[in-house]
């Protein structure tokens, strides 16, 4: 594909953004079908709430600067939703991850969540934990398995880039039988994940954070164009499919 | 719009149309200087990581008299001392002899009791719902984990084995491969779509 018919999709794909960010906003519905992953993390939220203990959360393996950038930036939406609830209600989430230009940006999303609650005094920087490197994938689900142990957590939300590793942080919660929301872009985590909770978030729906819980203009659109695009693939594949036969 | 907030999404856009165009015009110099800078950002924040975890595992030591946290700090700091005798000449090795030692038969024990962790929560999950969908799970797993281990075995005909790998070939690269296509094709569609609001400004993760 040559870039200048690349750059020709981009501008295409901006306009028809912008046009549904236009219907949306003069008053256009954009009905959501409901996600188990959201309904649990809403859930899981109230309920830290109600007990006063903590929501964990862990953001996952993936780098801001890496391939897995779009799969990072959705678990510190997820990450901003919880914290905005927990500061405000004297339950902030701990929160553990394994990359470094992950726990700049958790940090500032618990900044601002306490900020916006009004309640900057309270920030506690140890609230935010860097567990292991990316790199090292045991190291940090054995650190993150470890604190789930120590520390008193009602609920267990696992979303960003995770590999096979998984299993060994969602046993040691399944341990202390804690519920949990898992949302992840890796197929082997997935399938993991599959066995061990209802509360998924699988791909793309993860991807949906903001339009489902933010629902700002632009994320509803970007997800109407996202479905109007997935048509005409589907309709591509199935067009090319039966000509590979009849031709 | 304040400075403070629009000096942050005027960076974004300016680096991210800089690194698209860099990428779809096969400019060399611009992307090895991203790369380069990316690369510099991204150690930098390993090294705040670092320092996050020295600080918040020194504070439990003090503070809660955590053991475990205790072994932590205490480890950092001799493998730290190992790597500045290495790199002086008064130990040999150091560093690598503590990994091949310590780290790396702690994780390769931590990493084979994954199986057994998979096989109980695919049996939790029997417990939790008894569903076809769950009961056409586990009889998947089981199936192509045995049909694996047939598979390498001499005891079987010849033909039986046959068999076994086509139900494999069936499962993993048509059922399994279509699925995942699926999955890809909806993470790149969403992946597409948030890189575009990023790139335009619409979606400003870094702008709190």
């Amino acid at each position: 594909m040559t870039p200048v018919i690349t750059l020709v999709i981009i501008a295409v794909l901006i306009l028809a953004l912008a046009l549904l960010m236009r219907r949306i906003q003069t008053g256009s519905i954009v009905a959501l079908r409901p996600l188990r992953g959201y309904t649990g993390l809403q859930g899981q939220v109230g309920r830290a709430i109600e007990s006063g203990s903590q929501l964990h959360i862990t953001l996952g393996r993936a780098s801001l600067i890496g391939d897995a950038n779009p799969t990072s930036i959705s678990a510190l939406t997820v990450l901003d939703h919880v914290a905005k609830d927990g500061c405000a209600n004297s339950t902030p989430p701990l929160v553990t991850l394994a990359d470094g230009t992950l726990l700049t940006a958790a940090q500032a999303s618990m900044v601002h969540s306490y900020h916006q609650a009004g309640r900057s005094a309270d920030y506690d920087a140890t609230a935010t934990q860097f567990i292991a490197d990316n790199t090292d994938a045991i190291a940090y689900s054995g650190g993150v398995a470890s604190l789930i142990h120590q520390e008193k957590v009602t609920s267990n939300v696992m979303v960003g880039r995770f590999g096979s590793e998984l299993g060994i942080i969602t046993e040691a919660a399944d341990r202390k039988q804690i519920d949990q929301v898992i949302g992840s872009d890796d197929p082997n985590a997935l399938a993991l994940a599959t066995a061990v909770t209802d509360n998924l978030l699988i791909g793309e729906e993860l991807l949906a954070a903001g339009a489902y819980l933010e629902q700002a203009p632009q994320q509803l659109a970007s997800l109407k164009l996202q479905d109007i695009l997935r048509w005409v693939i589907a309709a591509g594949i199935l067009v090319t499919a039966v000509l590979s036969f009849v031709l | 719009m304040n400075a403070k907030k629009s000096i942050p999404i005027f960076i974004a856009i300016l680096f991210g149309g800089l690194t698209l165009l860099g990428l779809l015009f096969n400019l060399p110099a611009l992307n090895s200087l991203m790369l380069g800078w990316a690369g510099f950002i991204a150690g930098f924040a390993l090294l705040l990581g670092i320092l996050n975890l020295l600080y918040i595992h020194s504070s439990r030591t003090l503070k809660k008299k955590n053991l475990y946290s205790a072994i932590l700090v205490f480890s950092m700091l001799a493998v730290f001392i190992l790597a500045v005798t290495d790199n002086m000449g008064l130990t040999d090795n150091g560093v690598q002899t503590t990994f091949n030692w310590v780290l790396a038969p702690l994780e390769a024990a931590l990493a084979s009791l994954l199986a057994f962790f998979l096989l109980f929560a695919g049996f939790q999950m029997l417990k939790r719902q008894r569903t076809i969908w769950s009961i056409l799970f586990i009889m998947t797993a089981i199936l192509i984990l045995v049909s694996n281990a047939l598979a390498v075995s001499t005891l079987l005909p010849q033909n039986i084995n046959q068999i076994i790998r086509q139900v494999q070939h069936v499962i993993q690269n048509i059922i399994v491969l279509a699925g995942v296509r699926g999955l890809l094709i909806g993470i790149a569609l969403g992946a597409i779509l948030l890189s575009i609001r990023i790139l335009i400004g619409l979606e400003r993760p870094y702008n709190k």
